[in-house]
């Protein structure tokens, strides 16, 4: 060893456990990815509802931050760089109305993290959805203010409408026709859908679909673009559907939740969806349902949590059909709104279970 | 040739791509002026120090004996004179005597070749002896010395006998590269050990990246007379290693398999050396890579040389080192400074920058569940740590602790941080230490 | 603070069914809690004197009352028997708070039989005992009130008192009342008030506890 007399020894290196390799998308990364593939939607939502919507979100998303730094700076940890707090806000925030008074979004934040997320110990100790609890807790606690849905591109905040499910929910208990898809009750109902739809869908009718000898319903463009009445954040089903194919494809998410939600609901829906309003099998109207309310936004970024979901990819595909199919009888049969927040909070009490139950051959199941 | 198809589950594929060419053909490094040869370079005990400070050893020369059954030699890897005897902490924590030996006299052996000696008619513990004077240990990883390894009980045979070249971590290249040199040689030394082992199958496993040498290698087996199959595995980590290379080829859950015997291709390589040449194991070939290694090179070094030496010979580092590693990426161990010794263990040496050094802040477990499809024993890492960080490693025994081999693959997949390697590493140690406090446990 | 140990909806979450029916509002929450020191204090004050007459000696180490299954007996039926008395004269003299407490009243029993346990024993002089069991029940109101405070402030938006004189008994709190949190008037909302409320008990509990061993430790 060729060693210097006079120089001083160098710094010892740093010592640590092995592996010395790791995967590049970290927790953080991950959590503020999930944010950016709801910004389209978010972005849309504002877009079409204007400055309230945004004052919603402010909202939500500063009462969020607010609550988690009161809980963790007393302890001298700054956990907001983790995302996780954003995060929460911005789901809350997307499910509301865009007219919605301001303290709704603030108590469901703030009920989100400091009851459901901080009082079982932080990040990764939750056992339940904090966005879905604060939103459920929201619900059960202000009905009327959740349900003055915003028209949007001007509406103002007095004129509240019904949401298309709501409509629809309304048609159908009422005495008028109810044949058909849900879109033809709609119209039938006399709901009423703006100008660009009718124009877009006469165009596509007349120029595209009779030769072929079907039609559009009208209301379809309003419905798949999302320029009807809802929540912020989750009226733009393909803008949702964008952000999630960009998480998928990122390793972000795992397929197989909201593959077997969305795909069980569907079914579901298809199959047994007409039963309750008296036209049978196989009227359900799955596509609208699957346009309409909460279930993509659910499905896609709430769902999947991964604190709050099973651990195995078999145990997620199972949790997917338990939500899917708590959903429909939710959605279809009760009475509290859209069905998604409700739903997944109920699943995350089995999500325990179904780690039990898909655990991993060859795993020596403890006794306890 | 044969690709098996019901493959292991599990393993990560860490993006590092192989940073040695793979044309480039293994150099010798520079003899050192001083070595530092450990006595300790086997699983087992130390070896028996044989010499003093002042005494003139020769190259080959036995300056370790074997301390009982469960040892091995170890041999002076230059010629010179012994300057201290001194105690020596290893990368790995063991603290065991060392001797230094500063170079001069003549090489009486290197350079010069070697007679081929017969060993066909040698009986089996004659064959045996030879292998265990040269100090052959295995150099895949495990370091067992490889006499125990081939000795069966008189009259009977090993099921299987797997030459295992599939590459043990991503980025070392050393087996890969001697294979393509020394094939060979490498055969010979598996008709060395099926003759020992007389196996039903005999089996070489080669990783995806050295598919091209099936030709060549089939060739010099139907040459030999000696009767083995060569099988393709895809190159995952850790499917390199001697359990899960088994259950590929037997089709089995690792573990549950037939028992064989897996031996490394440097292993082979030695046996070679050990039997046809007689001579002892004073040398052996690794990989030096990492980010900041200007020229990463595979190199043929001999025992005792220090690390500062082969980073140099390897054009030395292009920025400040954040981490050196000695070993593979992801199983290698972390020292805190260049003067280390090569030994039989030194699979290679990896130098990562300041900027990659650190992982990153560990947050909270999210429950993402990568750690359990990163597995390939099956087991679930995250509830493992969770059962030991709470203070119960009994518990994570019984689901399942004692099957982790540390591969590395659960702390690779986590996303946040968790150095999980190293709890359960703690909890296999704080069982051990309950165990040994209970005398009638 | 015995009570600390032995509450029963917010320690020992038993009775949770009464305790969260009734702390829905505030002045039932105060009828409740009546009827508990009411029935808490006489009962012990009987049982103490009939114990008496079983005469001393008795150890036990469930003292509050004699020992064994003839002492259980006689718990339950004097327990029983002022609960019945309490709700009668409540029936009588205050039917509204009669039918606001509904099938919850019988309940008090539970409550005092647990609040019973543990108290000073037969060696110790009644004045202990009456004053111990008027702690406890206190103590109980306390919680109860409070849990009820909280739910009905915030999840009504109103204090439903007594009415006394030109005082119509109900305070509004302007905001809230309008738009309240009502989840919390949810049996839901009560079981999470009651939690909270379980939790700053133990820490509380935990921090004397602490605070005791690390005074007889110091020299």
């Amino acid at each position: 060893m060729r060693e210097n007399p006079g120089a001083a020894a160098p710094p010892p290196l740093p010592l640590m456990p092995a592996p010395h390799l790791g995967v590049r998308l970290s927790t953080k990364r991950m959590t503020w990815m999930v944010s950016l593939g709801l910004f389209p939607a978010a972005a849309w939502g504002v877009f079409l509802f204007g400055l309230p919507a945004m004052g919603v979100l402010a909202v939500s998303i500063g009462t969020a931050a607010l609550a988690e730094l009161a809980v963790t700076l007393p302890s001298r940890r700054f956990t907001l760089a983790d995302g996780s707090a954003f995060l929460t806000g911005g789901i809350v925030g997307l499910l509301m109305p865009a007219g919605v008074p301001l303290y709704v979004p603030a108590a469901a934040s703030a009920f989100a993290i400091l009851v459901i997320k901080q009082s079982f110990g932080g990040l990764g100790r939750n056992w339940m959805n904090p966005a879905m609890g604060g939103i459920v807790f929201a619900l059960l606690s202000w009905p009327a203010p959740l349900s003055r849905w915003m028209t949007p591109r001007g509406g103002a905040l007095q004129d509240a409408v019904l949401t298309p499910l709501d409509a629809l929910r309304a048609a159908l208990a009422g005495p008028g026709a109810k044949e058909g898809s849900p879109l033809a009750i709609l119209s039938s109902a006399g709901y009423s859908f703006s100008g660009m739809d009718t124009s877009v869908v006469g165009w596509v009718n007349s120029h595209l679909l009779a030769p072929l000898g079907t039609s559009l319903q009208p209301g379809s463009f309003d419905v798949l673009v999302g320029h009807v009445a809802g929540g912020i954040g989750s009226i733009s089903a393909p803008l949702l559907a964008l952000g999630a194919w960009y998480l998928i494809s990122r390793g972000v998410i795992r397929w197989h939740l909201p593959v077997f939600y969305v795909g069980s609901f569907l079914v579901l829906a298809a199959i047994f969806g007409g039963l309750g309003s008296g036209r049978g099998w196989l009227a359900g109207g799955p596509v609208f349902h699957l346009l309409s309310g909460n279930l993509v936004l659910g499905a896609f970024y709430a769902a999947p949590d991964p604190v709050t979901s099973p651990l195995t990819n078999k145990g997620k595909c199972m949790f997917g059909i338990g939500l899917g199919v708590l959903t429909f009888l939710l959605r279809y049969y009760g009475s509290l709104g859209d069905g998604v927040a409700a739903s997944i909070v109920l699943g995350n009490c089995a999500a325990p279970l179904l780690d039990r139950w898909a655990a991993r051959r060859g795993t020596v199941e403890s006794a306890s | 040739m044969t690709h098996p198809t019901k493959l292991p589950r599990g393993g990560v594929d860490p993006p590092t791509e192989i940073l040695v060419s793979r044309d480039a053909v293994i150099a010798n490094a520079i003899i050192p002026s001083r070595a530092l040869i450990p006595l300790l370079q086997h699983s087992g005990k130390a070896a028996i120090c044989l010499v003093k400070p002042g005494d003139r050893v020769k190259e080959g020369m036995l300056i370790g004996k074997a301390d009982g059954s469960r040892s091995a030699n170890v041999h002076a890897s230059i010629p010179g004179i012994v300057s201290e005897v001194r105690e020596l902490r290893l990368p790995q924590g063991e603290v065991c005597t060392a001797v230094a030996i500063d170079l001069g006299g003549e090489f009486e052996t290197s350079g010069k070749p070697r007679a081929r000696r017969e060993w066909q008619g040698l009986s089996r513990p004659d064959l045996l002896d030879r292998i265990r004077t040269a100090g052959v240990v295995g150099l895949g990883g495990s370091s067992i010395p490889t006499h125990l390894k081939l000795a069966v009980p008189p009259g009977s045979s090993s099921p299987m006998l797997v030459a295992n070249a599939v590459g043990s971590e991503p980025s070392m290249s050393a087996d890969d590269a001697l294979l393509r040199e020394k094939a060979p040689e490498i055969v010979e030394g598996l008709r060395v050990c099926h003759a020992l082992l007389r196996p039903a199958r005999t089996v070489i496993a080669l990783g995806e990246n050295s598919e091209e040498l099936v030709p060549e290698l089939e060739r010099i087996l139907r040459q030999s007379g000696m009767k083995a199959e060569v099988t393709v595995l895809p190159s995952r980590y850790p499917h390199g290693h001697e359990q899960l290379v088994l259950a590929a080829l037997q089709g089995k859950p690792p573990g549950t398999g037939t028992a064989a015997t897996v031996l490394n291709v440097a292993t082979l390589f030695a046996v070679f050396e050990a039997v046809l040449l007689e001579k002892p194991l004073v040398e052996r070939v690794l990989t030096v890579t990492g980010s900041i290694v200007r020229q990463p090179r595979n190199l043929k070094a001999r025992f005792g040389t220090d690390i500062r030496d082969l980073l140099e010979e390897c054009g030395g580092l292009t920025s400040e080192p954040g981490k050196i590693v000695v070993g593979g990426p992801m199983r290698g161990v972390s020292v805190d400074s260049l003067s280390v010794p090569v030994t039989k263990g030194t699979s290679g040496i990896v130098a990562f920058g300041i900027a990659d050094a650190r992982p990153g802040a560990e947050l909270p477990c999210i429950r993402c569940g990568n750690c359990i499809e990163a597995c390939p024993w099956d087991l679930v890492p995250t509830r493992l740590y969770k059962l030991i960080r709470m203070g119960d490693p009994a518990a994570a025994e019984r689901e399942g602790l004692s099957r982790c081999t540390e591969c590395g693959c659960c702390a690779y997949a986590c996303p946040s941080r968790i150095p999980l390697v190293a709890v359960l590493r703690d909890g296999k140690r704080s069982l051990l230490s309950d165990r040994k406090g209970t005398p009638d446990a | 603070m015995t009570t600390a140990r032995l509450n029963p909806p917010a320690v020992l979450f038993l009775g949770l069914c009464p305790a969260i029916a009734v702390s829905v509002r505030v002045n039932d929450a105060l009828w409740m809690s009546a009827g508990v020191i009411l029935v808490l204090v006489l009962s012990n004050l009987g049982m103490r004197l009939l114990s008496r007459e079983n005469g001393p000696g008795e150890s036990s180490n469930t003292p509050g009352w004699a020992g064994g299954n003839a002492g259980l007996l006689q718990a339950l039926v004097i327990t029983s028997l002022l609960t019945a008395c309490f709700e009668a004269a409540l029936l009588v003299r205050v039917p509204l708070a009669s039918a606001s407490l509904g099938i919850y009243a019988p309940l008090i029993a539970v409550n005092c039989l647990v609040l019973s346990h543990g108290g000073p024993g037969p060696a110790r002089g009644i004045g202990a005992s009456v004053t111990s069991a008027l702690g406890r029940g206190i103590g109980f109101a306390a919680a109860l009130v409070l849990i009820a405070l909280v739910r009905e402030v915030l999840g009504s938006g109103t204090v439903t008192l007594f009415p006394m004189g030109g005082f119509a008994g109900t305070i509004e709190i302007r905001p809230l009342v309008d738009q309240p949190v009502r989840a919390l008037g949810f049996a839901g909302g009560g079981l999470l008030c009651l939690g909270y409320l379980a939790g700053a008990a133990r820490a509380i509990a935990a921090r004397t506890e602490a605070r005791r061993t690390r005074g007889e430790t110091s020299p």
